[in-house]
C-alpha cells in the first residue's frame, strides 16, 4: 500500500511536472558512487548530474549546482536503466487472436495498474517495449513506456515504434497459411493504393473540371504522389509507413526455418534495414543467414537450447548468446517476467552470458545499450552520458551479482523506486535486517561470554560451584523425566 | 452487467410487436380523450411529516413540515407553523415519517423482456433503441415503486461494446409516451467484461479500436451536419438514421452510460470517451480496482460515478476488504451515485444496495444523495427530479424512517403527483 501510494504520488508528480509548475526537484546530482556507464570506463567514485530529467554532467569531479538536491550514494553502484526489449506484458491480454491486425495498437490494452511496471522498477528495468502479436500474422504497432504513469499517455517513451510480425505459425495454422496471409496482405496494399492513386488522380482533374485524360495505369502512376496520409484507412496507413520507412518490423521467428521467409519478405518489402528479428529458441541455427542479413536479434528468455540426438540418445545444449555473439550480430537479451526463476531479471541473464565467456561489457551492453539502439533510442537511453535522459538505477552492488539489489530508480531524473519503501519486500527485508540483528546479539553474546570467561580465569573457584550445581540440575531433570516414562509404561 | 446470451440473429421487426403498438397507440389515443382522462388529473397532496429531505443546493432539511403537491408539481415547502394547509388538499398526515424525493435509478435493464435488450449481435450495434422494448406497467416497474423508485433510465445490454440507445422514463404511465421524459436518454457504451466474450473472445485492444472508430464516424456525421447548419457549406449531408442519434451524443444533450470496471477499463473511458470525444460520460459499476482511477476522473470535471452492485472489492494484491463507494469518496469524487443494474439487483433494492455502500464504510447523507440528487445530475434531470424544490416534479417516497436504514419501509409513492404505491393498500413486501 505504502509502496502503491508512493507510486501514484511519484506517479502524480510527474503528470504534475508535465502540465504545470509544480516540477520535481529540478537538479539531483547522485554523488559518490561506482559509476558504470556502459558507453565507457568505469568512474570508481563519480557524480551523475541530472538537470530537467537530463542527464547534464558525469565524472569524477562534478561542479554541482547550489540549488541542486544531493544524493549520496557512496558505496552504491549507478548504472543506467535496463530495458526490456520485447514485451507482451503489461497488457490487460495481448491480441493473439486476430490473425491480421495492422491497425490495432498495444495503448488500448497498456494498463498502468498492473503489477508488471511495478515489478519493472523493482528489477531496475526502466524502460519497456510493449508488443503483442508472436502468434499473430500482423499483431500491431508497439510503444515503448516506462513503468511509471496514470495512463497509457503518461507512460509513453515513444509511441508507434514498430509493427509485429509473426514468421511463424499462428496455433492452428501452418507456414503454408501464415506466408499465404503476407502475400494476401501485401497484395491487397497494393491493390487498394492502385485503386486510391486513380481515384486521387480523377479527383484533382475533377478540381479542374476536366474528364480523365489517360489510361488506368498511366492514372495510377500520375495519382501515386497525390496520395495523401489522411486519404488512407488504418488498416493501410501503418503497412503503408512499414514499406515507406516510418515504421520498423519486429518480425518473430520461432524456429531457424522461420528466418529465411522472414528475410525474404523484409526484402521484398524493403523493411529489412528496419527489421529485428526476434528469435525462438531454436531459431539461433539460422545463425548463418542472419549473418548475411546482419540485423539486431533479440534472443529468447530461455538462453539454452537443449535437443537429444535421435539416435544415440545423447543431450547436448547449447548456449545461444555465444552463438550469436560469435557470428558478431547485435543481440539484446530478454527476461521473462511470468518465470519464478532467475530468468526474470536481465541482470542475471547478462551475467549467464558472462559465465559462458561472453565479455562483461558485451553481456552490459545487451541489457541497455543494444535495446536502446534497436528502439531507436539511443540518443537518450542506455548509458549514463551527456545528454542522455535520467534513466538511473542505484544498485547495491556490481549489477551481474546475484546479491545485487536495486536500492533507487530514477526515471528522467524522478525518484520512481525506492527499496526503503518497498511493502512487497518488507518481510524479506525485515528477514534480513532481523538475521542483521540476531548475528550482532550473538557477537555481543560471544563477546559477553569471553569477557565472563576471562573474569572466570581469574576466579576459578566460582566457575567450579556453576558447573556442578548445572550438571547437577540437568541430571536430576534427565532422572524425573525417566521415571515419568516408566510410570506412563506401567499404565 | 447484464448479458444475456439470446437469440444469435435478432430480427428488428416481430409481427407481435407490431401489434402490440398498434394497441398501445390506440390505447394511448384512448386515455387521452377528454372523458376517459379523468385518472390523470393530478392530485392536490398535502403532506405533513416529520421530516423532509430535500437535497436541494442548500441540502436543506425541514423537521415538521408541510409540503403540498398541486398538478403533479412540488407547490410549497414549510415548517406546519408557517405553513397553513389550504382547502382542498387530501392531507397525508405522519408525523413521524420522513418524506424522500422518488429515487433515481441510473443503471436498469428491466426494460421490457429480457430478451429485447439486444445482446451479441456486433460489436457496435448503433440504431437500437430501449424504447422499442419498454413495457409499462410491468411487474419490475410496480415492484420498483414499491421500493420509492420513481425514475429510471432503461438501458440495453452489456454483451457488445455499442449496444445502443436507452430510456429516460417515470416509472408511471400505462402507455410509453405517458412513461417517457426523454428518449434516447443515453448512448449505451460498455467497454470490458461482457463483450470480451463476444467471438472466440477478443482482446481490449480490438475492442476500444473497433468503439472508437465507430464513435469517428457518428463524429464525422455530427459534424458535417454542424457545419452545414452553421452554414459553412451549402451541401446538405444525408440523412442517415444509423447515425443521427449520436448527434445528441456530442452535443451533450445526452449522458453516454459505461458500462466500466477495473482500473485499466475505466482509465480509457475517461480518456477516449470524456477526454479526447468530449462525451458526457457516467461511468456505470466503476468497481473491483476502479476507484484508483479518482484522480484521472476528477480531472475531467463533469464524470459521474454511479457504483454498483458489487459494493466490495477484496484487493487481491493488499488482502483487503475495501468498500467501493467509500474509496471513491475517499479518493475526493463527490459526483458519486449508486444502481442496482436492475434485475441483477431488483429494482426496489436500490436503497439497499446504497445501505451496503455505508457498511462498507461510505456515508448515509452522501449516499441518499447519490440515489436522488446525484442521481438526477447523473441523468440530466436535476432541474425536475431528484429533489424536493418548489415547481418541480412531484416524485415523492414517504418512508417511515431513513431509507437507507434497512428497517425502514417505503409507506407511499407519488409520481407526477400520483399515488403510485400505497402499502395500506396493498403492502408488495
Amino acid at each position: 500500500m505504502i509502496l502503491r501510494c508512493t507510486l501514484w504520488i511519484v506517479v502524480l508528480f510527474t503528470t504534475l511536472a508535465v502540465d504545470s509548475h509544480a516540477a520535481p526537484p529540478s537538479k539531483l546530482a547522485l554523488q559518490g558512487g561506482r559509476i558504470i556507464p556502459v558507453c565507457g570506463p568505469e568512474i570508481p567514485k563519480g557524480t551523475v548530474l541530472i538537470e530537467d530529467g537530463t542527464i547534464t554532467a558525469i565524472g569524477e569531479t562534478v561542479k554541482i549546482p547550489y540549488d541542486a538536491t544531493v544524493i549520496d550514494v557512496s558505496e552504491k553502484v549507478l548504472f543506467p536503466g535496463m530495458i526490456s526489449p520485447h514485451a507482451s506484458q503489461g497488457l490487460d491480454r495481448p491480441n493473439e487472436n486476430l490473425p491480421v491486425t495492422p491497425y490495432l495498437d498495444v495503448y488500448d490494452a497498456i494498463d498502468p495498474s498492473s503489477l508488471f511496471f511495478e515489478d519493472a522498477l523493482r528489477d531496475g528495468v526502466l524502460a519497456v517495449h510493449v508488443i503483442q502479436g508472436n502468434n499473430c500474422v500482423l499483431g500491431g504497432l508497439s510503444r515503448l513506456v516506462r513503468p511509471i504513469g496514470r495512463t497509457p499517455d503518461e507512460m509513453t517513451i515513444r509511441p508507434s515504434l514498430a509493427l509485429k510480425l509473426s514468421a511463424s505459425p499462428k496455433s492452428g495454422s501452418d507456414r503454408m497459411q501464415q506466408m499465404a496471409a503476407f502475400r494476401e496482405t501485401f497484395l491487397e496494399l497494393a491493390f487498394y493504393l492502385e485503386n486510391l492513386a486513380e481515384k486521387r488522380y480523377e479527383e484533382e482533374l475533377a478540381k479542374e473540371k476536366k474528364e480523365i485524360d489517360v489510361g488506368p495505369e498511366e492514372a495510377r502512376k500520375r495519382g501515386a504522389p497525390l496520395i495523401r496520409k489522411e486519404d488512407l484507412d488504418d488498416r493501410h496507413r501503418n503497412l503503408v509507413q512499414l514499406t515507406e520507412g516510418q515504421l520498423d518490423a519486429w518480425i518473430y521467428c520461432d524456429a531457424a526455418t522461420d528466418v529465411g521467409p522472414a528475410i525474404n519478405l523484409a526484402k521484398e518489402h524493403g523493411f529489412l534495414d528496419r527489421s529485428i528479428f526476434v528469435l525462438g529458441t531454436e531459431a539461433y541455427r539460422a545463425v548463418q543467414e542472419l549473418k548475411k542479413a546482419d540485423r539486431p536479434v533479440v534472443l529468447p528468455p530461455d538462453l539454452v537450447h537443449r535437443e537429444r540426438d535421435p539416435i544415440t540418445g545423447e543431450l547436448s545444449e547449447t548456449f545461444i548468446p555465444e552463438v550469436i555473439h560469435e557470428a558478431g550480430l547485435l543481440f539484446a537479451l530478454q527476461p521473462n517476467p511470468d518465470s519464478s526463476l532467475a530468468e526474470r531479471y536481465l541482470n542475471y541473464q547478462a551475467a549467464r552470458c558472462v559465465r559462458h565467456g561472453i565479455p562483461r561489457q558485451k553481456a552490459l551492453e545487451s541489457i541497455t545499450l543494444n535495446p536502446a539502439r534497436m528502439l531507436g533510442m539511443e540518443d537518450r537511453l542506455g548509458s549514463l552520458e551527456v545528454g542522455k535522459a535520467g534513466y538511473v538505477v542505484v544498485l547495491s552492488g556490481d549489477p551481474l551479482d546475484f546479491n545485487t539489489w536495486v536500492e533507487k530508480a530514477y526515471v528522467d531524473g524522478i525518484l520512481a523506486y525506492d527499496r526503503t519503501k518497498d511493502v512487497r519486500l518488507k518481510e524479506l527485508l525485515d528477514l534480513e535486517e532481523k538475521s542483521a540483528e540476531k548475528e550482532k546479539q550473538k557477537e555481543q553474546e560471544n563477546v559477553e561470554s569471553a569477557t565472563q570467561e576471562e573474569k572466570q580465569k581469574e576466579s576459578p573457584a566460582e566457575t567450579k560451584t556453576d558447573e556442578k550445581t548445572g550438571k547437577e540440575g540437568e541430571q536430576d531433570s534427565e532422572e524425573g523425566q525417566k521415571n515419568e516414562e516408566e510410570e506412563r509404561d506401567d499404565k | 452487467m447484464i448479458g444475456i446470451r439470446g437469440r444469435q440473429i435478432h430480427s428488428f421487426h416481430h409481427g407481435n410487436r407490431q401489434a402490440f403498438w398498434l394497441i398501445t397507440s390506440l390505447l394511448g389515443l384512448l386515455l387521452t380523450m377528454p372523458p376517459l382522462a379523468r385518472a390523470d388529473v393530478p392530485e392536490k397532496l398535502a403532506f405533513r411529516v416529520g421530516k423532509v429531505v430535500t437535497m436541494d443546493d442548500e441540502d436543506r432539511v425541514l423537521n415538521n413540515a408541510i409540503v403540498l403537491v398541486c398538478g403533479g408539481k412540488i407547490e410549497k415547502i414549510g415548517t406546519i407553523k408557517d405553513l397553513p394547509i389550504p382547502d382542498g388538499y387530501t392531507l397525508i398526515d405522519r408525523p413521524d415519517h420522513w418524506l424522500v424525493p422518488g429515487l433515481v435509478e441510473a443503471h436498469d435493464h428491466a426494460v421490457g423482456s429480457s430478451s429485447d435488450l439486444h445482446d451479441y449481435v456486433y460489436l457496435t450495434n448503433p440504431g437500437l433503441r430501449t424504447t422499442s422494448a419498454l413495457v409499462p406497467e410491468s411487474e419490475n416497474l410496480k415492484r420498483a415503486r414499491a421500493g420509492g423508485v420513481t425514475t429510471a433510465l432503461m438501458l440495453p445490454g452489456s454483451g457488445n461494446n455499442l449496444s445502443g440507445f436507452g430510456t429516460l422514463t417515470k416509472l408511471a404511465g400505462d402507455t410509453v409516451d405517458k412513461m417517457l421524459i426523454r428518449a434516447p436518454g443515453c448512448v449505451k457504451i460498455a467497454q470490458a467484461g461482457n463483450p470480451e466474450r463476444y467471438w472466440y473472445g477478443v482482446s481490449r485492444c480490438f475492442m476500444y479500436y473497433n468503439l472508437r472508430q465507430t464513435l469517428q464516424k457518428a463524429l464525422a456525421y455530427h459534424q458535417k451536419w454542424e457545419r452545414y447548419e452553421a452554414g459553412e457549406t451549402a451541401e446538405k449531408p444525408e440523412f442517415d438514421l444509423f447515425w443521427d442519434d449520436f448527434r445528441a451524443v456530442f452535443r451533450r444533450d445526452i449522458i453516454a452510460l459505461v458500462h466500466t470496471q477495473w482500473y485499466q477499463v475505466v482509465m480509457s473511458s475517461v480518456d477516449m470517451l470524456a477526454k479526447k470525444l468530449h462525451m458526457r460520460i457516467v461511468l456505470g459499476h466503476a468497481t473491483f480496482e476502479a476507484y484508483k482511477t479518482a484522480p484521472l476522473v476528477i480531472e475531467q470535471q463533469d464524470i459521474y460515478t454511479c457504483n454498483g452492485p458489487r459494493q466490495i472489492h477484496f484487493d487481491q494484491h493488499q488482502r483487503k476488504i475495501m468498500g467501493n463507494a467509500a474509496r471513491w469518496w475517499q479518493g475526493g469524487v463527490r459526483k458519486l451515485g449508486i444502481n442496482t443494474d436492475a434485475p441483477v439487483v431488483p429494482q426496489e433494492e436500490l436503497p439497499f444496495q446504497a445501505a451496503m455502500a455505508c457498511h462498507y464504510g461510505w456515508h448515509p447523507y452522501p449516499a441518499l444523495r447519490g440515489i436522488t440528487r446525484i442521481a438526477a445530475e447523473t441523468l440530466m434531470l436535476e432541474d425536475r427530479v431528484g429533489s424536493i424544490v418548489v415547481g418541480r416534479d412531484a416524485d415523492l417516497g414517504l418512508w417511515t424512517g431513513d431509507p437507507i436504514d434497512p428497517r425502514s419501509a417505503c409507506e407511499l409513492t407519488v409520481i407526477n403527483g400520483q399515488i403510485v404505491y400505497d402499502a395500506a393498500k396493498k403492502r408488495e413486501f
